[in-house]
């Protein structure tokens, strides 16, 4: 391929900036990442918010899950994150992500993050679904917004260049290999950034859903960039489903009501006041696995036992007024802001798209299948499995956060040049949409509804077939940008069009129900850990189900 | 509440075009909406439904990530969080505006203090943690910085900076002490007008959590102002924060002054420094204003300074022997009610005292017992809130109800520190006379006759920075009771 030099490209794009690592997303597994890579070269982080306050880890309320006691171990956490998972995560990412928790939690701890202790200067841990052992490290219930907070303080102290509401709207490449980003700035001006290795942290997707717990950077976009840049995705199918949404009101449907409710001793109670988690899990009744949960309470809802506003009772009246009020104080906020005092009366919940379990495939270092292309936190896939523990994608996007990192900074340096012919493309994409015609809001709520219909919960060919039609159907219209400063939320558009497309070809794929992925038309006739099937994987030159041996 | 239901908002949006534009303008929209929308989601109806260009910050809609900070019907809030309300106005936050409703918070954000941690720091105890804590909720939505008077005319990284040097000075694994860093920040330039607290979303108390113990470390280390130390130099030499220059109030009245008529109620009269000291005169119009009214004044001449300006300079040592000396002064005269009309002394009294009496502010104790009408002045009025009075001690409406009662007009202006508080008098003068060159501007906008407040320092700093007449509301109703005894041809009595 014909190179052009970088002073040429300048005539080109707007401005040019040339890094040893670029990291895209701010949010705790890029954030983790830059800090790391900065120590190996010139480190620049882009996120299309404000550096930390995008993405879903500010919204992180419950916990992070790390083994810190004698009673606890690190084969009990490995057991019953697989147990979670349905055994279909990655074992050596698994080994790794408890292994390493405890160290990263100890990183942030030095770096001054105000996690609860115990009167005995521990950092205190709660219970959280499907784990043994009450593991769950917390700060009240913001948790996720003290590990950014901690981030942040020390990005501050770093020499690490910030491209701060900048989106990335395609990974470049040199060959095969990646070798920076293209971006759109506030203004829709384009910028190149060349670097010797990427490391991709955009986090997750579930905006593709109608009701959803993601903030609004939740679109996906790392899914699509990998997969166009030629990457392997596995597992897009899992999609978790958090069972405790808020129902109303309407703008504030699929809000997240963080597992710690329930982890704090809140009932789940349908419309006849029964504690109906004792027909679904008797043993661990409320505090079981989320797609446990979150299917028992789809199921009374669609069987007619539901609340007037379609859900069901999540109550914890019964525990002390302080009790709430120091433990759950965001939450008691949040529903006094729409009228509801938690103390007294009962929320009302109903499930919502959390998480994507599966990503871009990597391997223990964060190395993606394209080279020059590091993933890690939501974006990346393989932990989880089929189903992620409450408290495991924190820990997640520091544990992975910090090897792609690691990983991206050791990588070597690459010739500074961005071939000519990928700019080409961008900028006929561009043009595609200022010449667009459909306003992005029709394409995107279209698709929601979609996705939420077809491709939700309870899952059929015939409703993923739909869906998928509808995905199709949404590909062959251009949204339109009125102006340069629409054009990054065109490509939002075509990413989250390309993502629901993932979920669906991969939830055809998989004909079982395992983990988060309900197949109603097939019959699962083995356990989890006996499924004959591992990842599914797609990617442009092909896709599948891997078949595994499993033991009788 | 109904799902679904439909309702229609019209909202005022500021706009303002970099490229096109002057200065920015507001444009009108009407959307419909879902019943219980935020502002956000009018704001995402008119950018997907009327116009794609309207420019806005979001993230996590909930409340959590600090990114939609905007100025509705005027106060700051988060947009993802407050109920729209028809008819409402968007504005951008006061910062400098980079488009429509963004502004710019990149450069304070950066300049936020960053954490060092020493070697091997260690996990920090349950109380440190405690402490810390509640500086820990701040999202970062500038909201405080946008609001703050003293970012306005002084070099002050603002409110939130200082709560994050006051996370740091709590953190047991900080490497340094940052406090001479914190004073380049900027930390004495804060009035503590509890401005910034009362548009946190967060309700973060910076000024007595942050700011106030910030000045304590420095007075610890003595880093205090010169002139800060010279005032608490006075107090524990004299009791009084004001050198005597003249005859003081306490000199010049018994410790119980009877009423002209039959006696309707009783009150203890705190009299403070600058009533006592520096403004006698207004502290006497108030004895004649009480004496028409039939209430009792109880003024033991034991009272003393009440310790405002240590607490606020972080020069706390002796407060304690002021307490007890001021509650043991009224405790032993047996009076349940303790009344100031200083709003400094009052928001000390009832804020940072625990008292066995309870406190009111002089407009307080006049609205609730009711009083005999002034004659109207034929003046067009208007009324400064003294941040001691307003949000110190959430009274706004009782100054207002009085003083209507005794002017021809009566012309609201915006409320805002007028620079006479936190020590920044004394201490920085030239900041505090930028603040009350703006309430002059402010105050000639109205086109008012005479400005009212309530509070003497207010009273005595505005003075010298507007040409028209600054009146404490007592002296006002007792002109207007000395213009009514004229116009019924009798003499009015003082
Ligand atoms: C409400 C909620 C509560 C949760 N609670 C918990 C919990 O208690 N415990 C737990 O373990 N997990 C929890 N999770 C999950 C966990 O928060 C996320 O999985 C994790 O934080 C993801 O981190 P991340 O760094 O991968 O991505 P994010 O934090 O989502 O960050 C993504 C970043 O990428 C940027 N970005 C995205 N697209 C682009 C683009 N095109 N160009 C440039 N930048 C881009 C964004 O601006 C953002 O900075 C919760 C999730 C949600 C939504
Ligand atoms: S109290 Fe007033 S002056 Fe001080 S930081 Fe807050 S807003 Fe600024
Ligand atoms: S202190 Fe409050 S108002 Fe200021 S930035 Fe933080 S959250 Fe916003
Ligand atoms: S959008 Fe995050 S606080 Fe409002």
């Amino acid at each position: 391929m014909y190179l052009y030099n970088a002073r040429y490209i300048k005539m080109h794009a707007d401005v040019e900036v040339d890094c040893h690592v670029l990291v895209i997303g701010s949010g705790g597994a890029g954030a983790r990442a830059a800090l790391e890579a900065s120590q190996y070269g010139k480190t620049v982080l882009v996120s299309r918010t404000l550096t930390g306050k995008g993405g879903c880890t500010p919204m992180a309320e419950g916990g992070y899950n790390a083994v810190l006691r004698n009673a606890d171990s690190c084969p009990m956490h490995v057991a019953d994150t697989l147990r979670g998972g349905a055994y279909l995560n990655d074992p050596a990412l698994v080994d790794i992500l408890v292994r390493e928790s405890p160290e990263r939690m100890a990183d942030l701890i030095r770096w001054g993050a105000v996690f609860d202790v115990t009167d005995s200067r521990e950092i205190a841990q709660r219970p959280f679904g499907g784990q043994q052992f009450p593991r769950t490290c917390y700060a009240g219930d913001r948790t996720g917004h003290e590990i950014m907070a901690t981030l942040v303080e020390q990005l501050r102290s770093r020499d690490i260049e910030q491209l701060q509401e900048t989106t990335v709207i395609e990974l470049l490449l040199d060959g095969g290999r990646v070798c920076g980003a293209a971006m759109l700035d506030r203004n829709g001006g384009l910028l190149l950034c060349r670097a010797d290795a990427t490391v991709l942290a955009t986090g997750g997707g579930t905006r593709v859903y109608d009701i959803s717990t993601n903030c609004a950077a939740g679109t996906g976009d790392g899914f699509a960039l990998g997969y166009r840049a030629g990457a392997e995705l596995i597992d897009m199918e899992m999609v978790q489903f958090h069972p405790t949404g808020a129902v109303y009101p309407y703008n504030a449907r699929g809000r997240l009501i963080t597992e710690a409710v329930r982890g704090e001793g809140g009932l789940l109670l349908n419309a006849e006041g029964e504690r109906f988690m004792h027909r679904y899990d008797p043993e661990r009744m409320e505090l079981s696995t989320r797609d446990v949960v979150a299917r028992a309470i789809a199921t009374e809802i669609l069987e007619g036992r539901g609340t007037p506003h379609n859900g069901v009772y999540l109550d914890v009246s019964h525990l002390p007024a302080p009790t709430i009020e120091e433990r759950l104080p965001i939450m008691l906020e949040q529903f006094l802001a729409f009228g509801v005092d938690i103390r007294k009366e009962p929320m009302e919940v109903a499930p919502t798209a959390h998480h994507i379990m599966g990503g871009l495939r990597i391997t223990p270092s964060g190395q993606t299948t394209v080279p020059g292309l590091f993933a890690c936190g939501e974006v990346a896939g393989g932990v989880h499995g089929a189903n992620r523990l409450g408290g495991n994608a924190l820990a997640d996007t520091q544990v992975f956060g910090k090897r792609a990192g690691e990983s991206a900074g050791r990588a070597a340096k690459q010739s500074g040049a961005i071939p000519i012919s990928a700019i080409g493309a961008i900028g006929a994409r561009l043009e595609r949409f200022r010449a667009g015609s459909v306003p992005p809001i029709a394409i995107i709520e279209t698709l929601r509804r979609a996705m939420w219909d077809g491709a939700g919960i309870f899952r059929t060919e015939a409703s993923l077939t739909t869906a998928g039609e509808t995905v199709a159907s949404l590909k062959t219209r251009t949204p339109q940008a009125r102006t340069d400063r629409n054009l990054a939320e065109c490509c939002t558009v075509e990413n989250m069009l390309e993502v629901a497309g993932l979920i669906v070809r991969g939830a055809l794929l998989r004909r079982e129900s395992r983990g988060a992925h309900v197949r109603k038309d097939v019959r699962t006739a083995w356990e989890p850990a006996q499924s004959p099937y591992g990842h599914t994987f797609q990617s442009r030159s092909g896709e599948g189900i891997e078949q595994r041996e499993v033991a009788a | 509440m109904k799902e679904g239901d439909m309702v229609g908002i019209t909202a005022k949006v500021s706009r303002f075009n970099p490229e096109t534009d002057k200065e920015p303008h507001f444009e009108t929209y009407t959307v419909s909406v879902h019943d219980g929308a935020r502002v956000l989601h009018v704001l995402h109806a008119i950018h997907d439904r009327l116009d794609p260009t309207l420019a806005y910050r979001f993230c996590c809609e909930a409340g959590q990530c600090g990114s939609c900070a905007m100025r509705v019907n005027g106060e700051p809030v988060l947009a993802c969080m407050e109920e729209a309300t028809d008819g409402m106005t968007v504005e951008p936050l006061r910062l400098p505006v980079i488009r429509d409703l963004l502004v710019e918070v990149e450069g304070v954000l950066a300049r936020l203090a960053p954490f060092e941690a020493g070697e091997e720091p260690e996990i920090p105890s349950k109380e440190e943690i405690e402490a810390i804590k509640p500086l820990r909720d701040c999202i970062e939505c500038l909201s405080c910085v946008s609001e703050c008077p003293a970012v306005d005319v002084a070099s002050f990284l603002g409110p939130t900076g200082m709560r994050q040097e006051m996370r740091i000075a709590l953190d047991p694994r900080a490497k340094h002490d940052r406090i001479k860093k914190a004073i380049d920040e900027g930390l004495f330039t804060c009035t503590t007008c509890q401005r910034c607290r009362d548009v946190c979303p967060k309700k973060i108390a910076i000024p007595g959590r942050a700011i106030e113990k910030l000045r304590e470390i420095a007075n610890r280390e003595g880093l205090t102002l010169p002139r800060h130390q010279a005032v608490a130099r006075l107090i524990e030499e004299t009791g009084r924060s004001v050198d005597r220059t003249k005859a003081t109030f306490l000199e010049q009245v018994p410790e119980v002054v009877e009423p002209d008529g039959p006696v309707r109620g009783e009150v203890g009269f705190f009299v403070g420094c600058m009533y006592n000291g520096r403004v006698p005169e207004t502290a006497l119009d108030m004895i004649e204003v009480m004496k028409r009214n039939g209430i009792r004044l109880i003024i033991p001449h034991d009272q003393v300074c009440c310790g405002s300006p240590l607490i606020r300079t972080g020069q706390t040592a002796i407060l304690p022997e002021l307490k007890k000396r001021n509650i043991e002064a009224f405790a032993r005269k047996g009076v349940t009610t303790v009344m100031t009309m200083c709003a400094g002394c009052g928001s000390t009294l009832k804020n940072d005292y625990d008292t066995p009496f309870t406190v009111k502010d002089i407009t307080e104790v006049l609205t609730e017992y009711g009083i005999e009408p002034p004659a109207r002045l034929d003046v067009r009025a208007t009324y400064h809130d003294p941040c001691h009075l307003l949000r110190g001690q959430g009274i706004s409406g009782q100054p207002r109800e009085l003083l209507k009662t005794a002017v021809r007009e009566f012309v609201e202006m915006p409320s805002r520190c007028c620079g006479a508080g936190g020590g920044v008098r004394s201490g920085l003068p030239d900041e505090a006379a930028a603040l009350g060159k703006q309430r002059d501007d402010e105050i000639k906008k109205t086109g008012a006759d005479i400005v009212v407040t309530a509070c003497p320092f207010c009273e005595f700093h505005i003075r010298e920075n507007t040409d028209r007449p600054v009146k404490h509301i007592c002296t006002l109703l007792l002109e207007g009771y000395r213009e009514k005894d004229r116009k019924r041809n009798r003499p009015a009595k003082g």
